[in-house]
């Protein structure tokens, strides 16, 4: 058995309010976000002895926002860093927390995610390759790489434009029920397909929100974490794996490291997709929702398409998604409120969007041009 | 598309290791890095061979023909000098030597490209330095 196996805990999880804030800068939310951490677990910031970070997009510092982060709540910690990894950084630094406590480098470590991405500014119209190679031809932006995964699946498939309306809909039905979402108006497959495009075949309501806010997640040891406030929170399983190659792997397109990281925390939790409950996968756009289905084992290759009809992955179905919305309705946290949905499922404390009985999460992440992939087993006590 | 003094598009910036690519195109030659040391055709342009490491090659000459990997159509205007020209398509061009690139299919409607479709290059002279390579549907 892995020999970090229900040994760690998501202990404390916070989230600041969602949505746009003028004014309001990445680390005057991460700080709402860490005392709302602390708050829910009942520990003291002086207990923190470790600090990881994901620098929003539009923190000045970068890379050396854990420095900011740190002054700005007064902590000198043991063991900090910050990373960035897009959408896949959430887990990633979920998983090295769980290291480092594993490891003895740190007690309690608070993974901390702040961005003023909706008020900030970022368009997000970069050329989505190294320097300027391919705006030359005009393929920039997040959307345009899904759209390669979503055009080429619906090639080779059949996908539909319709079976992608699917997973908007789920997102934004579960969204209409979290208090805390961005985007809480429920939307039908009319409504998706009338959305204009944006990167074809993606429409708008495939496409994920973009937001200010921030997030904090807790992680210490399941001996230490018995103590605290919340039922036990346990990672069972963890598992990470990238592409780092783009033209020159023929499976790019199709993510094939998200598999890999999904096995890995299959393998080490000791479960498979029919012990999975509930699952936050991490939905950037509808097309990473829909690979996830086949790399997590809950339907064959090319067949997520019609996997996703007909409720299964609304709350009541088979295999409820993203219970909080996600990152199309819930808000674009990049992942980070992913875990905390996760967590709080595990907790039972999801009221009306709770999935009665669920036990075991898996949690998803991925980030930049489809190259970084995480999965994480969360489990009931 | 034409050959303007306001040509406001992203251009390449132009260094030692890819100076020969384009240098190609704009003597209407698809030319890409052939490793030395173990035969591999590698896109993008990279100083050194993400196979074998081999610092040495040489730069082929490629047919120019290929399919349509996938294939988008930009509606949004991500950067304005693109303004004029949405919807307007991106194709992931797989070559028949193996890289593959991201460019555009030129002289049909967005609609008229398939996954699949057979390609051939063509050469579009943007500036008096720069000719990008595109592409038409094969017949």
């Amino acid at each position: 058995m892995h020999p970090m196996r229900d040994k760690i805990a998501v202990a404390g999880v916070g989230a600041s309010p969602q949505g746009k804030f003028p004014g309001a800068t990445p680390i005057t939310l991460a700080t709402t976000a860490f005392k709302r951490a602390l708050d829910d677990c009942g520990l003291k910031k002086e207990q923190i002895d470790g600090i990881l970070t994901m620098p929003g997009t539009t923190s000045p510092e970068g890379a050396l926002n854990y420095l900011r982060f740190g002054e700005a709540v007064g902590i000198n910690p043991r063991y900090t860093g910050s990373k960035n990894m897009g959408g896949g950084t959430a887990g990633a630094l979920l998983h090295e927390a769980a290291m480092a406590v594993h490891c003895g480098f740190a007690n309690y470590v608070a993974c901390v995610f702040g961005d003023t991405a909706a008020t900030g500014g970022n368009k997000f119209n970069r050329a989505s390759g190294w320097g300027d190679s391919w705006g030359i031809w005009g393929f920039m932006a997040a959307a345009a790489n899904s759209a390669i995964t979503a055009s080429r699946h619906m090639a080779l498939y059949g996908t539909t434009s319709r079976q992608l309306g699917e997973i908007a809909v789920a997102c934004r039905r579960h969204a209409s029920m979290n208090p805390e979402a961005v985007m809480r108006t429920p939307i039908t497959i009319e409504d998706h397909q009338a959305s204009r495009f944006i990167v074809e075949p993606l429409h708008l309501l495939d496409c994920c929100l973009i937001s200010d806010g921030a997030v904090c997640v807790i992680v210490t040891s399941a001996e230490r974490a018995k103590d605290l406030r919340q039922p036990l929170v346990t990672i069972a399983g963890m598992g990470q794996a990238y592409t780092t190659e783009n033209m020159e792997r023929e499976d790019w397109w199709y993510v094939p490291h998200q598999k890999m990281a999904v096995a890995d925390a299959y393998a080490m939790a000791g479960v498979g997709p029919r012990d999975i409950d509930v699952a936050q996968l991490y939905d950037n756009f509808t097309s990473s929702v829909l690979v996830w289905f086949e790399h997590a084992g809950f339907c064959k290759v090319g067949e997520a398409g019609s996997f996703v009809e007909g409720g299964r992955i609304q709350l009541g179905g088979e295999l409820p998604i993203n219970t909080a919305g996600g990152n199309l309705s819930e808000s674009y946290m990049e992942g980070w409120l992913h875990l905390v949905e996760g967590v709080r499922q595990m907790r039972g404390q999801c009221g009306e969007r709770q999935v009665q009985g669920a036990e075991v999460c898996l949690v998803t992440g991925r980030g930049q041009a489809l190259n970084c992939a995480n999965a994480t087993i969360l489990k009931k006590g | 598309m034409t050959t303007t003094a306001e040509y406001t598009k992203p251009l390449p910036t132009l260094t030692d290791d890819n100076r020969p690519f384009w240098d190609a195109c704009r003597d209407k030659r698809l030319s890409m890095q052939q490793c030395d040391g173990c035969g591999h055709i590698r896109f993008p342009i990279n100083h050194i061979c993400p196979r074998c490491l081999s610092e040495k090659f040489h730069w082929q000459t490629l047919s120019g023909r290929g399919t349509v990997f996938s294939y988008i159509v930009f509606h949004q205007v991500y950067n304005k000098a693109f303004a004029q020209d949405v919807p307007y398509n991106v194709a992931l061009v797989q070559l028949e030597e193996g890289p593959r690139l991201y460019s555009n299919v030129v002289g049909v409607p967005n609609d008229a490209v398939k996954v699949g479709d057979s390609l051939e290059v063509v050469f579009d002279a943007v500036t008096p330095e720069i000719t990008l390579p595109r592409f038409r549907l094969a017949g």
